[in-house]
């Protein structure tokens, strides 16, 4: 009889748990609470404003521009409440825009590198300068938007750019065997024409399998052994939740811009050999000149070290510095302990070269 | 071990050691994958897994497609190929306003500074009027 009791209460405890690690995996966070305004939209690209908490006068003149990833969703940059680099940012008085590529529909899936580093960007700015007032600006590029920020400040070095901070940027894809999608994507394994003719743009599913497949064990099973464990302790789980959130929210890739990425880029490495030519213009990285942080995560696995370091010798910047840190490819701006490491290290380089 | 849990004020927890077992279990696993992921073999074998699923799965897609399209046509509806056509034009449109609205922002900046100048815009057309007889005199 005593047994049993036992037994029935071990399964209802078990039960419980389940039922609030379910509840926890399958409900969405509230993310992205900063206030913000849409100040810009072009086709799925949107610009936002953030609303200043820092009076005009004790502002730092230069704004600042945000430019995430075209495969993720941005919000990641503005998590949740108290754990938000936005909030972080205009709460240190910035001006701070973001600018949200969107989900690329059929009719965009011939988009390209070019247009967004000379299209998108561009007029994203010039609505930016037309806020702001101001006609210099700061520019934070993360992982694939460090592709397009640094494609912009080497083809438009005389529009006002004046910081340029690269967060885990793939630019350099000459170390074949350290880059693991690098061999992924080998011509002799995988046939780019065959996926885009199917899909037109490459799904968001298949790119979050890649990125997670590099991972397999710490992804599909150690993350949610890692819920399990701590689910009686709700800041972990509200943690949890919030970038489950963000992982699950998965965004197509332009096919034009994803067969760029492949060919172009991680099959032969053309922007570091100097050979990339966008709309027609070689792009040349020692025609930036932009004052440069370039910030790399030391155990990044899908934007490996070897892939960051190689622009700081190729820039014409004269004020340039290479910022390494622990910590993985989002946990290093999205972690727990990205407000103590990153986001001040950030702040206070773009403080000193933003008055 | 559980004297010295007591000692330290905790309740022995029988299921840590699993999980400390588990975890360790995991690590090794771990590692092994993220070998096992970079190397060729794997790559040629992912490889080889997607373009059989691109292949064995087009002609249905095909198929599927070629059916829509002509029951779509049937009902009078526009098929995905009209849709997607209609958003880049809109896209154009748009476009070609963001290139207005470009413009517009110029011109304001050209009048704020005219203004603030003291020169103001009001007084420059004044000069209009006159071009305009002169070419009615130059065409008599």
């Amino acid at each position: 009889m005593y047994e049993a009791s036992v037994v029935t209460d071990q399964l209802l405890t078990v039960g419980e748990k389940l039922s609030e690690f379910t509840k926890a995996v399958t409900t969405k966070a509230s993310i992205a609470q900063t206030p913000k305004e849409l100040i810009w939209t072009l086709n799925k690209a949107k610009l936002y404003r953030y609303i200043p908490v820092v009076p005009k006068e004790e502002r730092h003149p230069v704004p600042l521009l945000l430019v995430f990833a075209l495969m993720n969703r941005p919000y990641i940059l503005d998590l949740k409440p108290g754990h938000s680099f936005v909030e972080f940012m205009v709460k240190s008085g910035y001006d701070l825009y973001l600018l949200d590529w969107g989900a690329p529909g059929p009719e965009d899936k011939n988009l390209k590198f070019d247009d967004y580093a000379l299209d998108y960007l561009p007029r994203a700015i010039r609505k930016l300068k037309a806020v702001s007032g101001s006609e210099e600006f700061s520019m934070l590029g993360w992982c694939i938007g460090a592709i397009i920020t640094t494609l912009y400040a080497a083809l438009r070095p005389n529009d006002g750019l004046r910081n340029l901070v690269l967060l885990t940027a793939p630019l350099d894809f000459s170390n074949k065997d350290g880059i693991t999608f690098s061999r992924w994507v080998d011509e002799r394994y995988f046939d780019v024409e065959k996926v885009l003719a199917a899909f037109g743009n490459m799904p968001g599913e298949m790119i979050d399998y890649g990125a997670k497949a590099l991972k397999p064990v710490e992804n599909y099973v150690g993350n949610y052994l890692k819920l399990w464990d701590n689910l009686d302790n709700p800041q972990v789980v509200d943690a949890w939740q919030a970038m489950n959130t963000w992982v699950t929210d998965n965004v197509p890739l332009a096919g034009g811009a994803f067969r760029q990425l492949v060919v172009d880029l991680y099959r032969n490495d053309r922007l570091m050999r100097g050979e990339w030519v966008i709309r027609g213009e070689r792009v040349d990285l020692s025609r930036i000149r932009a004052k440069l942080l370039t910030v790399i995560a030391e155990g990044d696995h899908i934007t490996p070290p070897c892939q960051s370091a190689a622009i700081m010798s190729k820039v014409s910047s004269k004020d340039k510095e290479l910022f390494r840190i622990p910590g993985g490819h989002i946990g290093i701006m999205a972690g727990s302990g990205a407000g103590k490491r990153t986001w001040p290290h950030i702040e206070g380089w773009l403080a000193s070269r933003s008055k | 071990m559980s004297d010295k849990q007591a000692a330290n004020g905790k309740e022995f927890d029988p299921a840590e050691t699993f999980r400390e077992m588990r975890d360790t279990y995991l690590d090794a696993w771990a590692k092994t994958m993220v070998d096992t992921v970079n190397t060729d073999a794997y790559a040629k074998a992912s490889g080889m897994m997607l373009n059989n699923y691109l292949s064995t799965s087009s002609p249905f897609r095909e198929a599927v497609e070629k059916v829509m399209l002509q029951a779509l046509q049937q009902f009078s509806m526009p098929s995905r190929a009209d849709v997607v056509s209609v958003a880049e034009r809109t896209v154009n449109i748009e476009v070609r306003l963001d290139d207005m609205d470009a413009k517009l922002d110029r011109i304001q900046n050209v009048l704020t500074k005219l203004a603030s100048t003291g020169r103001s815009p009001a007084a420059r057309p004044a000069a209009k009027p006159a071009a305009r007889r002169a070419r009615k005199k130059g065409a008599k």
